[in-house]
């Protein structure tokens, strides 16, 4: 009997009954209609304890610390710096979308901010440039789709939450295929721009642009601290001198030299490149630091995810309060008021999750299905084939975290079962619904994109095609090439 | 359509003015939340000495947070939905079927809101919290551990601003059912939700 909650679920889904409902209202019926109402007092104690997590605080202070760099103008220096990099290729601000779209995802878990900050910015430039609106808006769509893919990223927390999965390993798992759709997609411009004449860009739009003291010597620093590190662990990786087994003066010795050396090496470049790019550059130090603090500290073991979004939210804060001074106090409230908005539409979703996750395990769903699964093939290769058109479709017309929440607890355990790592079935997944955001009917940043180039979605929809179409073929890339999303995690030991 | 109007009133008034206290109880709560859990790094990693309560503080916060903007965006139409059907329909059809939809969520609701209340005043909501006192006295001499029911009454409190929600919703979509729907005052969103 309590199976018939899928169906009914599905039902009040398509009808169009907020999902935070629907997966509280199907169960809640079947419970009730079969002698299970104590069983519904179960339904909310699992939304409460749902809700109750520490893992799940990474996701209001990634949504702040995003909010945050955006407000704080990080977004023209991202983008600038993208284009001094990629502007003078032909097609060189549909490059540049996609480079900034990448950057833009070290900072921030979501898409939409993506479309948002970067679409505003962007699209209105490149129609400047000659570009269709359509276009613009299709590049600014499809590239966006990168933000929960790359570290941090709000549906990975989720997904980890809701199966028990490491949020570190998601993390980790996501850098290659998200950097993998940004080839894919940037190789698409590439031979769009042959083909139609797409125009060139100037590498430095404003030229002559002043640093601040106060910003010049602390991206002076961050940049020396780096790479000094990066030589540091290459060194130690393969020496194995400055490891922790040896006396605390031979780390420090040698991240000096580390750090020494970074320093011969820039001021030895510092000549070879045009003043103007090296200033271009060094805006885009400070808010770049943000992915490296949070991956590095995460990697490091120095803070578990919910920590490291803490730190990143607090580092937002330095930087446009005190580093970049583009905030006051009287932008913070906003700001603040955001971030919890948009986290406490997540958190009950997620409860709500929690709660409809009980019942999928009492109905024995994952079993029935599993049989179903498997009468229609054995073989994992197909099935993961079968599954992915599956999410592809519900990801055309559900936005990708609800889809996860509610398909993961059912199909995540059938592939596990048949031996596909917990962690690659997460990316398969992640990758796929992700990538749903921007598919028509139902692509939440379709409609985004569409706002803010005052375009028709069917139009946007129509240009997006061959860009959905390389998305696509890399989700069956990460799919049947494992090694593409588990081989970071697996280095690091964040997976066995 | 005046008794409809009147009806309207209160639950139009009480959602003006409560739900903007709580939106500013929110903000508090996020930075608040962000404040515990960097003294705990501080006090982890740097002094070598965890401190018990900003954990379970930040998650008091949290869940009081999520309570209180949950309306907000519900109000603001920021619940995650299909739509697609609704909007295919005729429109007279759509309406109705947009009503009955918030006649099942005021039902999902109203249950949550009577077992909030027993959850709140039950066996579990007597336990204290492992780790959070409030201070009686001005001079800090006596403290308070705060119940368990303290947390656990962000939900019910959530429920029952989302039933408050869901009615003025409901009194809405029937003045806009009978074609009066231009005399109602837009809820504009103030905020984006940019959950994806």
């Amino acid at each position: 009997m309590l199976i018939w909650f899928l169906p009914v679920f599905l039902i009040f889904l398509i009808i169009g009954l907020p999902v935070i409902f629907g997966l509280l209202a199907a169960p809640g019926i079947l419970l009730w209609m079969s002698g299970q109402e104590k069983d519904i007092t179960l339904l909310y104690r699992n939304v409460y304890n749902g809700m109750d997590s520490f893992p799940l605080m990474a996701i209001p202070f990634f949504m702040l610390a995003g909010e945050l760099m955006n407000k704080g103008g990080i977004t023209t220096r991202l983008v600038e710096f993208s284009q001094a990099l990629m502007g003078h290729l032909r097609g060189g601000l549909a490059h540049v979308n996609i480079l900034s779209s990448m950057l833009f995802a070290g900072l921030s878990g979501s898409a939409v901010a993506d479309t948002s900050a970067l679409g505003s910015m962007l699209i209105p430039a490149m129609e400047k440039q000659g570009y269709t609106r359509r276009f613009a808006a299709a590049v600014t769509a499809a590239s966006s789709v990168i933000g929960p893919i790359i570290p941090p990223s709000g549906i990975m927390i989720i997904y980890a939450y809701v199966m028990g999965e490491s949020v570190a390993a998601l993390f980790l798992a996501g850098i290659v295929p998200g950097i993998l759709v940004g080839v894919g997609l940037i190789l698409v411009v590439r031979l769009m721009a042959d083909r139609y004449d797409l125009p060139k860009a100037e590498r430095i739009v404003r030229k002559g642009q002043p640093v601040s003291t106060r910003e010049y010597w602390v991206s002076f620093a961050l940049l020396r601290l780096n790479l000094g590190w990066l030589f540091f662990a290459i060194f130690r990786g393969a020496t194995g001198i400055g490891n922790s087994d040896t006396s605390a003066l031979i780390p420090l010795v040698t991240y000096g030299v580390g750090v020494l050396t970074a320093h011969v090496l820039l001021m030895g470049l510092r000549n070879k490149v045009h003043p103007d790019f090296r200033t271009v550059s060094k805006r885009a130090v400070v808010p770049l630091q943000t992915p490296i603090l949070i991956l590095g500290g995460i990697l490091l073991g120095v803070f578990t995810p919910t920590e490291a979004a803490a730190v990143a939210v607090l580092y937002a804060v330095i930087v446009a309060f005190f580093v970049l001074k583009t905030m006051t106090l009287s932008d913070l409230p906003k700001v603040l008021s955001r971030a919890a908005l948009t986290s406490s539409v997540v958190l009950l979703l997620v409860g709500a999750a929690m709660a409809f996750k009980t019942v999928v395990s009492l109905s024995y769903a994952p079993q029935i299905l599993a049989e179903f699964i498997l009468s229609l093939s054995e073989n994992p290769l197909i099935l993961l084939f079968l599954i992915n058109i599956l999410l592809f479709v519900v990801g055309m017309f559900l936005d990708a975290g609800p889809a996860i929440i509610i398909l993961g607890p059912i199909l995540g355990p059938i592939f596990v079962e048949m031996g596909v790592h917990p962690v690659h079935f997460a990316i398969i997944m992640s990758v796929n619904l992700t990538v749903g955001l921007a598919t028509p009917p139902m692509g939440l940043v379709l409609f985004v994109a569409s706002s803010v180039a005052q375009e028709k979605v069917e139009t946007i929809a129509k240009a997006i095609l061959p860009f959905l179409a390389v998305e696509i073929l890399v989700i069956f890339l990460i799919t049947y090439v494992p090694a593409i999303s588990m081989t970071i995690p697996r280095l690091t030991g964040f997976v066995n | 359509m005046g008794v409809l109007h009147g009806l309207l009133w209160p639950f139009q008034k009480w959602n003006d003015l409560v739900l903007p206290v709580g939106r500013w109880i929110s903000i508090a709560a996020i930075a608040l939340m962000v404040l515990a859990i960097l003294v705990q790094v501080f006090f982890r990693y740097v002094l070598n000495a965890a401190l018990p309560w900003p954990d379970e503080a930040a998650r008091f916060m949290m869940l009081w947070l999520t309570g209180l903007m949950a309306p907000i965006a519900f109000r603001q139409g920021g619940f995650v939905a299909i739509d697609m059907v609704v909007q295919a329909l005729p429109l007279k059809i759509g309406q109705i079927m947009s009503l009955g939809l918030l006649f099942i969520s005021a039902g999902v609701l109203a249950t949550a809101v009577e077992i909030g209340w027993s959850e709140v005043t039950g066996f579990g909501g007597r336990f204290n919290t492992a780790s959070l006192y409030v201070p009686l006295a001005i001079d800090f001499s006596e403290w308070l551990r705060v119940p368990r029911s303290w947390m656990m009454a962000s939900l019910f409190v959530g429920v029952v601003l989302l039933l408050i929600v869901n009615i003025e919703l409901i009194l809405r979509s029937i003045i806009s059912l009978l074609g009066h729907g231009g005399d109602l005052k837009p809820l504009t969103p103030e905020d984006e939700v940019m959950a994806e």
